[in-house]
């Protein structure tokens, strides 16, 4: 296909082409040689190539050289082999954040996506300021999300609280919500609360793009709109339903502001970044840090992965 | 007609639900201690305005500094980045360079998570002398938008069919005219939603500003965290700092509302 392509595009009089003519005899100038038809698409990837070796993949092995080490920041690294690895094996905090990390994931992305989809739907017509009520409703994405924590921080405060004092005035007991069975639920509430108009979003310009002509025949049928709803809506949604999943997975392994802005890690709510940057930066255990920095890593690509190829399959099928 | 109220009731409960919050930061930033701290509830609304956050937070500490290396970082990132990102993503659209592979590999960066990057960032970063410096939180920024950025490029370049350019290609245009007369003006709004959204997420960031600065460089993210902690904690210049730091994004929506929307299902969907 895109040799192709190519091919075609060296059919027309291009400028690279005439200029060469003119200047017959010559050895082409290093720029020629880079704009030239075939190696002109190479050039253009260049830049990006070399910033992501040098930002991305240079760290990820530098992070597993350090993890066949013992380092603290001072002197030079020791050489441990496995050590690491092994005491990580039988480390219960890092396998209980890794765990509730899990935990977050599943009720978070649950939740968002009953939210989004009841919102979307409820959206999805035509009404007078829909575009200042959808632009309102935008607003939390686009926020910071430790200012967002640190505020609902100051919300959830138990004397001094908004919501606390709300729930006073009308007459239940103040609930002190960073408890240590409740601050990773807390937690929870905030992410959820932030990133629910994201899916709500997706789903609503999904909902746009569905054929109209399917569901008039469906009401002409006679089906309810509960059987329209889950035989026709919710098939035609699920590539995007997918997109979410993913998208908000691989952000979410990852969640980290909420932490700072609130419990700081403390009470039961150490996720798994957390763990990797308080053992790197806190405690400036390099070596071990970076061995559960590699392993998170693993776990997140698996992950990923598995997810991408189920994306492209419903996507494959929704077609 | 009640499925018309029923309608607007449940609307208006989730905008409150969504709003609540954001409304309170800019209630709290007018108000003196004394009332934020008062458990009447009548105080939510009904208290005498102030701007003595506004005031101590501009005399009292580097606020200015702070918001001008915020601008500073998430500016110069987002022209690094889309110099990066846009060459690239054409690329990718137009030759199917590397064969998909490779678009997934830079797509791939960004689910490393940011601490196995921070480790080994830090330490070049420090050998280097990039700590604390603008040039570095820059660069970490692009770093982090820019694979997101290619991917996103990549959505808006494919909807620009190739025939059009091979078209005007025969016609004797050179590659530069077919990129400016007929790619460029195609690609527009999705340069501004990848822009914009480059330019939100390094404003937004928290994490590598917190570790990789100290003064010279600190983003205004990273000052207000500081008024959360040890004994007491300021929630006036905490409200206030976070009222000004939201302003941005209150304007984009204004104005760019309908793209945004368009960049969030990534092409996914047509319309």
């Amino acid at each position: 296909m895109g040799r192709h392509a190519s091919a075609d595009f060296s059919m027309g009089p291009a400028g690279v082409e005439s200029g060469a003519q003119t200047k017959r005899g010559r050895r082409p100038t290093i720029w020629e040689t880079l704009t030239n038809e075939r190696n002109f698409r190479w050039t253009l990837v260049v830049p990006l190539l070399v910033l992501l070796v040098i930002f991305a993949f240079y760290p990820l092995f530098y992070s597993m050289y350090f993890s066949f080490h013992d380092w603290g920041m001072q002197g030079s690294p020791v050489f441990s082999g496995l050590r690491n690895y092994r005491q990580l094996v039988h480390d219960t905090t890092f396998w209980v954040a890794f765990g509730r990390t899990i935990e977050v994931l599943v009720i978070c992305i649950t939740i968002e996506l009953l939210l989004g989809l009841g919102v979307a739907l409820l959206w999805n017509r035509e009404f007078k300021g829909q575009n200042i009520v959808r632009g309102l409703a935008l607003l939390p994405l686009l926020v910071a999300p430790l200012t967002l924590s640190l505020l609902w921080y100051f919300l959830l405060d138990f004397n001094f609280g908004a919501v606390n004092q709300l729930l006073g005035a009308m007459g239940f007991d103040k609930v002190y919500w960073w408890a240590p069975n409740k601050a990773l639920f807390t937690i929870c509430f905030i992410t959820i609360w932030q990133w629910f108009p994201f899916s709500a979003f997706v789903l609503l310009a999904g909902l746009k793009s569905l054929p109209k002509d399917v569901f008039e025949a469906a009401r002409v049928d006679g089906g309810s709109s509960f059987y329209t709803f889950r035989r026709l809506t919710l098939p035609m949604l699920s590539p995007l339903i997918m997109i979410i999943i993913v998208l908000r997975a691989m952000w979410l392994i990852r969640l980290m502001d909420p932490l700072f802005g609130t419990t700081r890690g403390a009470v039961n709510t150490e996720l798994l970044d957390w763990i990797v940057y308080r053992t790197g930066f806190v405690m400036f255990d390099i070596g071990y840090g970076s061995a559960m920095a590699v392993v998170s890593w693993a776990a997140t690509m698996v992950l990923c992965l598995i997810m991408f190829r189920q994306l492209m399959n419903s996507m494959r099928a929704g077609r | 007609m009640i499925k018309r109220v029923l309608f607007w009731l449940v609307t208006t409960v989730v905008l409150l639900f969504v709003l609540f919050p954001l409304a309170w930061v800019y209630l709290t930033a007018f108000k003196s201690n004394a009332d934020i701290f008062d458990p009447r509830l009548i105080r939510f609304v009904v208290f005498k305005p102030t701007l003595d956050n506004f005031r101590n937070l501009f005399s009292q500490y580097p606020f200015w500094q702070n918001l001008l290396n915020s601008l500073i970082v998430s500016i110069g990132s987002t022209i690094i980045t889309m110099l990066v990102a846009f060459p690239a993503a054409y690329s990718f659209a137009r030759w199917n360079t590397g064969g998909g592979d490779l678009l997934f590999l830079t797509i791939s960066t960004r689910m490393f998570p940011p601490a196995v990057a921070a480790i080994p960032h830090f330490i070049v970063f420090k050998t280097l002398g990039l700590l604390d410096t603008h040039w570095g939180l820059m660069l970490l920024y692009v770093f982090l938008n820019v694979s997101f950025a290619t991917f996103l490029l990549y959505g808006f370049f494919d909807q620009v069919p190739k025939e059009l350019e091979q078209a005007a290609m025969i016609d004797g245009y050179s590659r530069t005219e077919v990129f400016r007369k007929i790619v460029f003006p195609l690609i527009k709004p999705g340069l501004a939603v990848t822009s914009v959204f480059c330019l939100i997420w390094a404003w937004n960031e928290f994490f590598f500003a917190f570790l990789f600065t100290r003064n010279v460089a600190r983003p205004v993210n990273v000052l207000i965290s500081s008024f959360w902690g040890g004994l007491q904690v300021q929630y006036g210049l905490m409200a206030a700092g976070a009222a000004i730091t939201i302003l941005p994004a209150l304007l984009i929506v204004g104005f760019m509302q309908r793209y945004i929307i368009r960049g969030l299902t990534f092409g996914a969907v047509k319309g």
